[in-house]
C-alpha cells in the first residue's frame, strides 16, 4: 500500500528548493516512526514521490506526495503522527490510502490551480485579462536542453479570471506541457504594459485530466 | 520588527540567494517568551551553512534555553546580497527566532573559530545596530562577548569586545548572562557590570587592562587597571563531560549545512602533544563521555531530528578508551533505524575491523591520513607520532580491502624544515602508490586516487611553536613549486593554496591590541567574508597595514626570544610557558615526547586543583 499525502508549503517554506523539501519530509517521516519502506542498499532512504515540484518562491496549499508503506495504517493515524512532527506551515492536510497499483500522482497530474496576489496594479491587470486571453498565440522563450526556443503559452492556459483582489488560473502541468504561473504573470503584465509588480503566488490544487483534485473530490 | 519592516523583509527575501538562511523556523528551533528574561543572541560570524555545522552553537543554544530565566536566539553572517538588501531596506540584522535587532539583546555572543572571520564580526555589529568599539556603547547596548578557540589570544579584538570567555562555555555562559541580568536589574552601570563579569572564572574584560610597548614594537608590560581584574586569567574547564549539558534536540536546517548530521562529542582534550596543534594544548585535560551517556544522547537526537547520519567528534577519536564498545553499541542501536555512522580514518585495529565488517552502516568514505610532515625527522620535530611503517601498513590494508582513494595531509613551512623534508612528502606519496600496485590486479579496486594536500603552517599561540617565524610568502611559494614538480607522479594529485590567507592568519593569531587598528581599517576598506576565496582582498589588507603603520612581518615572520612577553600570556590555559619552551627545545633536537597518558610530562595542568592527576 502507499499513502497519498496532501500537505501545505506555505509562508517561509515557499523558499525551500525541491531537494530541501524532500529532505525535510524524509526526516519528518523518520521522526514520526511511521511504517514506511526504505530502499535497499548501502544508503537506504525513503522513496518519496512528489506529484510536481514547486518553483522556489511559490507557496503550495495542497501539494502532494506519495509514501510507500511497509505496513497498512489508518489514514487518521498516519495524519496525526506525521503532523506531530511536521513544522508549522508544512502540515499534512489529508492522507489517502491507496493500492500500489494506483497510477502515481505524478502520472495522473494534468493541471494545477494558482492564485496570484499582486501588490499593485490589480485593476489594470484585471482589465487586461479578456484581451490577453483572446490572443491567438502568447509566445514565450523556453530554455530547454537544445537551447532557448519559442513556445506558445496560450494552449496551456485553461482558465484565468479575477476573483476578489486576486487572479485565479488553471494551468497545464503535465509531461505534455507545463505553464509556469510566474511566467503567466509576467506575460500578462507585459500585455497590460506595466512593469511586473511583486506578486505572491499560491498553488491551490493539483488536478487530473478531468480537473478533479488528485487526492479525490 | 514592525509590520511594515516585516513586509519589506518578506519582499527582500524573495530576491536573495538561499532565503532559508534567514528565515529560521527549523524543526526544534526554540522560541521563548521574552518577558522577564535575560536575553542572548548567539552570533556565528560565518554563513548559516557553516554555523549550523558547528556543535558548540547547538550546545549553548540548548543549555541556555533550558534555563527558565534565560533565553538564547541565533544570528549568522549574511551573504553580500542580503547585506546590501538589509541596508537598502533599512532593516537591522536580526535574530532568526524573534526577528529582533541584535541591539535589542542583553548580550550578543560571538564564537571565534578562525581569525579570518574577524571582519565579519564588525560587519554584524554594524548591521545589528551596535557600536563597533566597546567604548562607544551606551548603557542600553548589549554586552558583546566572544569565546571559542581564538578567544585565547583575544587582543586583536580587544577594543570591539566587552568580555571574552576563555575555555569551556557550558556553565560560564549562563553565569555571564546572569551577571548581566542581575546587574541591569540592580541598576548598575556598564562599567560595574563589566567588573562583575571579570569575577567569573575564565572571563577576560580587556578594558580592565593596559598594554605598553617597547620602541621596537614588542610588548613591554601588561597590567590590570583595576584590582578586580585577575592576571593571568585562568581558563574555564568543565571537569566532567557526563555532567556537562549536551543538546538532545538540535535545530535541523532545511538548506544543507556543511556537516548536516548528528555530531556526538565523545571526548574533549588530547594528550598526544603534537607541537603545532593549538587545540591539543588548549583543551587539556582529556575528558571522556561515557558510552552509556552517548547511547542515550544519540537515541534522543535521532528521535528528535530524523537525521540519517551520525559522526563522532574529538581531537583524536582513536584514543577514546572504549571505542570498540561505543561503535558496536551505536551500530547495534541504529542499524535498524537506518542511521549510518561515519567514522574518521582511524588506525582501525583488527578487533574493530571485525566489529565493522558486515555493518554496511559504517560509511566508507575515502581514507584520510595526516602525517603532516614528509620525513621521520620532521615528524619527530613536530611530535607527530606516526611512523612510515604504520602509515604504509594502514594504506596497504585499505587497498587490500577495496579502497582506492587516499588523502594525505601535510604542512609546509614547519619549523626546522629542510628541502629534504619536502621531498620526503613526494617519497611517501610514491610509496603509497607502490602499496596499491603491490596488490595484484583483480584484488584491488580500480582507479587509484591519491590526493596530497599541503597547507601553509601557521605558528599558533600557546603551542611550542609560538616563538617561531612563519616562512615568508616567497619562501612558501618556492616550497610549493618544489613540491609541485616533485609530486608529478601518476595517480597523485597535489592540492595547495595561495599562502596569503595563512600569512594574515599568522598575524592575527599572534597579534597584539594594536592590530585592532588594522582590522578596523581593513573593514573600512571593504574586507569581508575573508574566509571565502572569492571575497578575500589581500591588497586591501596590506593597505590596512600600511595605513596604520604596522608591519605584518613583525607579527608573522619574526622569531621571538624565549622570554618575550607575549600578548596571550594574559591567559593561563594550564599548560605553562616553561613546558612549551622545553617542547620547543626538544623540537629543535628532533626529540619526541611520548603521549602523557603513559606518564606525566609535567605540562603544568596539575597546578589547577583536581584537573589532572598528572
Ligand atoms: S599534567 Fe601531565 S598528565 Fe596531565 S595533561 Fe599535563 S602532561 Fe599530561
Amino acid at each position: 500500500m502507499k499513502m497519498l499525502v496532501v500537505f501545505e508549503k506555505m509562508g517561509a517554506h515557499r523558499f525551500l528548493g525541491h531537494l530541501d523539501l524532500q529532505r525535510a519530509m524524509q526526516r519528518a517521516l523518520r521522526r514520526s516512526g511511521l511504517p514506511v519502506t526504505y530502499s535497499q542498499g548501502f544508503n537506504p532512504h525513503l522513496q518519496l514521490s512528489f506529484a510536481a515540484p514547486l518553483s522556489v518562491g511559490i507557496q503550495g496549499e495542497r501539494e502532494i506526495m506519495e509514501v510507500p508503506l511497509s505496513e497498512t495504517i489508518s489514514e487518521a493515524d498516519f495524519l496525526a503522527k506525521l503532523n506531530d512532527t511536521l513544522p508549522q506551515n508544512m502540515k499534512a492536510k489529508a492522507a489517502v490510502l491507496q493500492e500500489d497499483k494506483v497510477a502515481p500522482a505524478m502520472a495522473r497530474m494534468a493541471a494545477a490551480t494558482y492564485v496570484l496576489r499582486p501588490d499593485e496594479h490589480f485593476e489594470q491587470l484585471m482589465a487586461a485579462v479578456p484581451g490577453f486571453l483572446s490572443q491567438e498565440r502568447i509566445p514565450f522563450m523556453k530554455r530547454g536542453k537544445a537551447g532557448i526556443r519559442e513556445e506558445d503559452l496560450r494552449p496551456l492556459i485553461y482558465n484565468l479570471m479575477a476573483k476578489g483582489d486576486t487572479l485565479v488560473t488553471v494551468l497545464a502541468t503535465s509531461s505534455k506541457g507545463t505553464a509556469r504561473a510566474d511566467l503567466l504573470f509576467t506575460s500578462l503584465c507585459e500585455f497590460a504594459g506595466i512593469a511586473p509588480p511583486r506578486c505572491l503566488i499560491t498553488r491551490t490544487a493539483l488536478l487530473d485530466e478531468r480537473f478533479v483534485p488528485l487526492e479525490g473530490a | 520588527m514592525d509590520k511594515q519592516m516585516q513586509a519589506r523583509l518578506e519582499a527582500l527575501l524573495e530576491t536573495v540567494q538561499k532565503p532559508s538562511r534567514y528565515t529560521g523556523g527549523e524543526v526544534n528551533e526554540i522560541k521563548k517568551d521574552w518577558a522577564g528574561k535575560t536575553t542572548c543572541c548567539f552570533a556565528f560570524p560565518d554563513t548559516y551553512e557553516v554555523a549550523m555545522s558547528h556543535l558548540g552553537m547547538k550546545v549553548l543554544y540548548e543549555s541556555i534555553n533550558a534555563q527558565e530565566d534565560l533565553l538564547c536566539e541565533r544570528v549568522m553572517m549574511p551573504w553580500t546580497d542580503m547585506i546590501e538588501g538589509l541596508k537598502e531596506q533599512g532593516i537591522p540584522l536580526y535574530s532568526l527566532e524573534s526577528r529582533r535587532a541584535l541591539s535589542a539583546f542583553d548580550m550578543v555572543g560571538f564564537t571565534l573559530q578562525y581569525e579570518m572571520s574577524y571582519t565579519n564580526i564588525l560587519k554584524m555589529l554594524e548591521l545589528g545596530g551596535i557600536a563597533l568599539h566597546n567604548k562607544d556603547r551606551d548603557e542600553n547596548a548589549p554586552f558583546v562577548i566572544a569565546g571559542g578557540p581564538c578567544a585565547f589570544n583575544p587582543e586583536p579584538l580587544a577594543p570591539f569586545i566587552d568580555a571574552f570567555l576563555l575555555g569551556d562555555g557550558e556553565h560560564a555562559t549562563n553565569e555571564m548572562l546572569r551577571a548581566i541580568g542581575a546587574g541591569r536589574k540592580a541598576g548598575k552601570n556598564r562599567a560595574a557590570i563589566l567588573r562583575d563579569l571579570a569575577q567569573i572564572e575564565g572571563v577576560y574584560v580587556p578594558d580592565l587592562y593596559e598594554a605598553t610597548y617597547h620602541e621596537d614594537g614588542r610588548l613591554a608590560a601588561f597590567t590590570p587597571l583595576d584590582k578586580s581584574a585577575p592576571l593571568p586569567v585562568k581558563k574555564r574547564i568543565e571537569l566532567d563531560l557526563n555532567e556537562a549539558p549536551f543538546p538532545t534536540s538540535i535545530p535541523v536546517p532545511y538548506t544543507q549545512a556543511v556537516h548536516d548530521r548528528i555530531v556526538l562529542e565523545i571526548m574533549r582534550g588530547c594528550t598526544r602533544g603534537c607541537r603545532f596543534c593549538q587545540a591539543g594544548m588548549l583543551y587539556r585535560p582529556v575528558r571522556e563521555r561515557s558510552p552509556e551517556q552517548l547511547f542515550a544522547l544519540a537515541e534522543q537526537l535521532v528521535a528528535a531530528t530524523g537525521y540519517e547520519e551520525m559522526s563522532l567528534s574529538s581531537l583524536s577519536t582513536g584514543d577514546y578508551s572504549q571505542l570498540l564498545e561505543l561503535i558496536k553499541g551505536l551500530n547495534e542501536r541504529f542499524c535498524d533505524q537506518r542511521v549510518s555512522l561515519s567514522l574518521p580514518s582511524l588506525r582501525i585495529d583488527n578487533q574493530l575491523q571485525e566489529a565493522l565488517v558486515d555493518t554496511a552502516q559504517v560509511k566508507k568514505s575515502g581514507l584520510t591520513l595526516a602525517p603532516e610532515a614528509g620525513t621521520q625527522r620532521l615528524r619527530d620535530v613536530i611530535n607527530k607520532g606516526v611512523t612510515e611503517e604504520d602509515l604504509l601498513r594502514t594504506v596497504s590494508e585499505a587497498f587490500a580491502s577495496g579502497w582506492n582513494n587516499v588523502k594525505l595531509y601535510f604542512m609546509i613551512g614547519l619549523p626546522y624544515e629542510t628541502d629534504e623534508d619536502l621531498l620526503g612528502i613526494a617519497d611517501l606519496a610514491r610509496k603509497v602508490v607502490n602499496c596499491y600496485y603491490a596488490i595484484p590486479k583483480g584484488q584491488r579496486a580500480r582507479g587509484l586516487k591519491v590526493v596530497v594536500s599541503a597547507s601553509t603552517f601557521v605558528p599558533k599561540p600557546m603551542t611550542p611553536f609560538q616563538w617561531a617565524a612563519q616562512d615568508t610568502l616567497e619562501e612558501i611559494r618556492r616550497k610549493q613549486a618544489l613540491l609541485r614538480s616533485a609530486l608529478n607522479i601518476k595517480g597523485v594529485t597535489f592540492n595547495w593554496h595561495d599562502p596569503e590567507t595563512s600569512f594574515l592568519e599568522a598575524c592575527f593569531a599572534r597579534g597584539d591590541r594594536r592590530l585592532a587598528k588594522v582590522l578596523y581599517r581593513a573593514y573600512e576598506l571593504g574586507c569581508l567574508l575573508d574566509g571565502w576565496n572569492e571575497h578575500f582582498k589581500y591588497d586591501a589588507w596590506m593597505q590596512a597595514f600600511t595605513d596604520t603603520g604596522l608591519d605584518p612581518a613583525f607579527y608573522a615572520n619574526r622569531e621571538r626570544d624565549k622570554d618575550e612577553l607575549m600578548p596571550w600570556d594574559l591567559a593561563d590555559i594550564g599548560v605553562t610557558k616553561k613546558y612549551l619552551w622545553r617542547e620547543n627545545e626538544r623540537a629543535r633536537n628532533a626529540e619526541v615526547t611520548p603521549d602523557c597518558r603513559l606518564g606525566c610530562e609535567g605540562c603544568g595542568l596539575t597546578r589547577f586543583e583536581g584537573v589532572c592527576r598528572g
